[in-house]
């Protein structure tokens, strides 16, 4: 596979301790970037970090709690400081209970702040906080949304909710940002998740109705399906690409 | 007596006022719930406005037309602090949920509910980054209700207008209280001639609360005379 050359940038990953920014952090280490992997504890980013150098990257550990403002600044300062520049920030962190089914009608207004403080408060501040930064390199920010936020799940409804609204942040912020050189866009992903591994490994038949509903009959890896389409977005190969939500689904979600 | 009562959200300005008066017009039971007098986003506040508009005859059809007006206001992201961002977005979303959340716990089974969201999440709009963020996500949030709330045959459906409609209402571009309106690119010209925006939004709220409209939910109506034509 022809990936894109990435030596000599640098990328910062949130969330990329397990799973699809996992993935799409050893993904930019095969494209040879510096990765700055986010993660709320160092500790979690050993596998990542493993992983962005077996890919040829470098791997930069950043303790990064995304609803910590201060957190996110040292963050980018730290990167951006040591590495001499910033190329794109991924925004892939999302609440630990994302994945949860949510009780619309009587959750505590709590667990909604909980959604957005990750999703959209989160995406506000590393957006303003790295504007400079990709200004200077004419870089992009891509966030990593959701088939949910197109469709709307009726199991997740605040899920769905902040994904679509990083959508909307993503469209007005391209035309915002485009005249000053910096692209802004997204990727929605179906990925192997923690909590898909774990229904693949104790219920397989809801495993396999699960995929039978893929035409390409697979759920994405993070690195080799979720990573290669989300590197591409943030290489000079994407530099027409702008407002965009890229559906990397396997066929699963057509209707964008 | 009136056997049923339409409630307007957000009633008390742009094109929720009109509409709350249009459709009393056109011979509903209408009661406002202001968004200026009450706090939406306060769970306890909005639930008592529910009850009070709902004491006369119950509430069977809600319409949702708000929007913190702190969104309103052009910025550049970059150049937003915290606080803004919160007033804008944070509000606008938390509102929503707040609203729908009191909503289900009022309405009877078979309820129709509308939102009026302006058209600038489509296509998104330089400077108005908290709004498009905020809009999209109520969109897709009434998506998911359209999903959970049907099998208590109650619909959910978004109607977007353009934001002069949006912010005025019925009142003529031109006037003084256009200035309030954020510059929005004209990216294509409406395919039809101009009709007032209130009387395109009462048609399909009466459609939507119709037999004829019941089979809609989860949809999006987009009521701007042609002019986003989306993919």
């Amino acid at each position: 596979m022809t990936r894109p050359d990435l030596g000599g940038r640098v990328v910062f990953v949130t969330g990329a301790g397990a799973g699809v920014g996992k993935g799409v952090a050893e993904a930019f280490g095969a494209a040879g970037a510096v990765v700055g992997i986010g993660v709320r504890e160092a500790a979690s980013a050993e596998a990542t970090a493993d992983g962005v150098l077996a890919a040829g990257g470098r791997p930069v550990v950043l303790t990064c709690d995304v609803t910590d403002r201060d957190q996110c600044d040292t963050a980018i300062r730290t990167l951006v400081d040591d590495h001499g520049r910033l190329d794109a920030l991924v925004h892939n962190a999302v609440s630990a209970r994302s994945s949860e089914p949510t009780d619309f009608e009587h959750a505590e207004l709590a667990l909604w702040e909980e959604h957005a403080s990750v999703t959209v408060r989160a995406t506000y501040r590393l957006a303003a906080l790295a504007f400079p930064h990709l200004e200077a390199t004419g870089g992009s920010l891509l966030l990593m949304t959701s088939p949910a936020g197109i469709d709307g799940s009726g199991p997740m409804p605040f899920y769905s909710a902040v994904k679509a609204a990083q959508r909307g942040f993503v469209r007005a912020l391209a035309r915002e940002w485009g005249p000053r050189g910096v692209r802004v866009n997204a990727v929605a992903p179906l990925a192997m998740s923690p909590a898909l591994e774990h229904v693949r490994d104790t219920a397989p038949d809801r495993y396999a109705r699960v995929e039978a509903l893929v035409p390409l009959g697979w759920v994405g890896d993070p690195a080799d399906d979720i990573g290669p389409p989300t590197v591409f977005l943030c290489s000079d190969a994407a530099r027409y690409v702008t407002g965009q939500t890229l559906v990397v689904s396997g066929g699963r979600f057509t209707g964008l | 007596m009136a056997e049923s009562t339409t409630v307007v959200v957000g009633g008390d300005r742009g094109i929720g006022h009109d509409l709350a008066g249009e459709l009393a017009h056109r011979g509903r039971t209408v009661e406002v719930v202001s968004g200026a007098a009450t706090d939406l986003c306060e769970p306890d506040a909005v639930a008592a406005e529910l009850r009070r508009a709902g004491a006369g005859a119950p509430v069977t059809t809600v319409v949702v037309a708000h929007v913190e007006a702190a969104a309103l206001v052009e910025v550049a992201l970059a150049e937003m602090g915290e606080q803004a961002w919160e007033a804008a977005t944070e509000r606008t979303l938390r509102a929503g949920v707040v609203v729908l959340q009191q909503v289900h716990a009022v309405v009877p089974d078979g309820a129709r509910v509308v939102l009026v969201l302006p058209t600038v999440a489509a296509a998104g709009v330089a400077g108005l980054v908290p709004l498009c963020t905020a809009v999209e996500g109520l969109r897709v949030m009434a998506k998911a209700l359209a999903r959970r709330w049907g099998a208590r045959g109650i619909t959910v459906n978004t109607v977007e207008v353009p934001l002069a409609a949006f912010v005025l209402g019925a009142a003529e571009a031109g006037t003084e209280r256009a200035a309030d309106v954020p510059a929005v690119p004209v990216l294509s010209e409406p395919a039809l001639p101009a009709r007032s925006a209130v009387d395109d939004v009462a048609g399909l709220v009466e459609l939507l609360d119709s037999d004829a409209g019941g089979a809609l939910t989860g949809a999006l109506l987009v009521a701007d005379r042609g002019t986003v034509l989306q993919p």
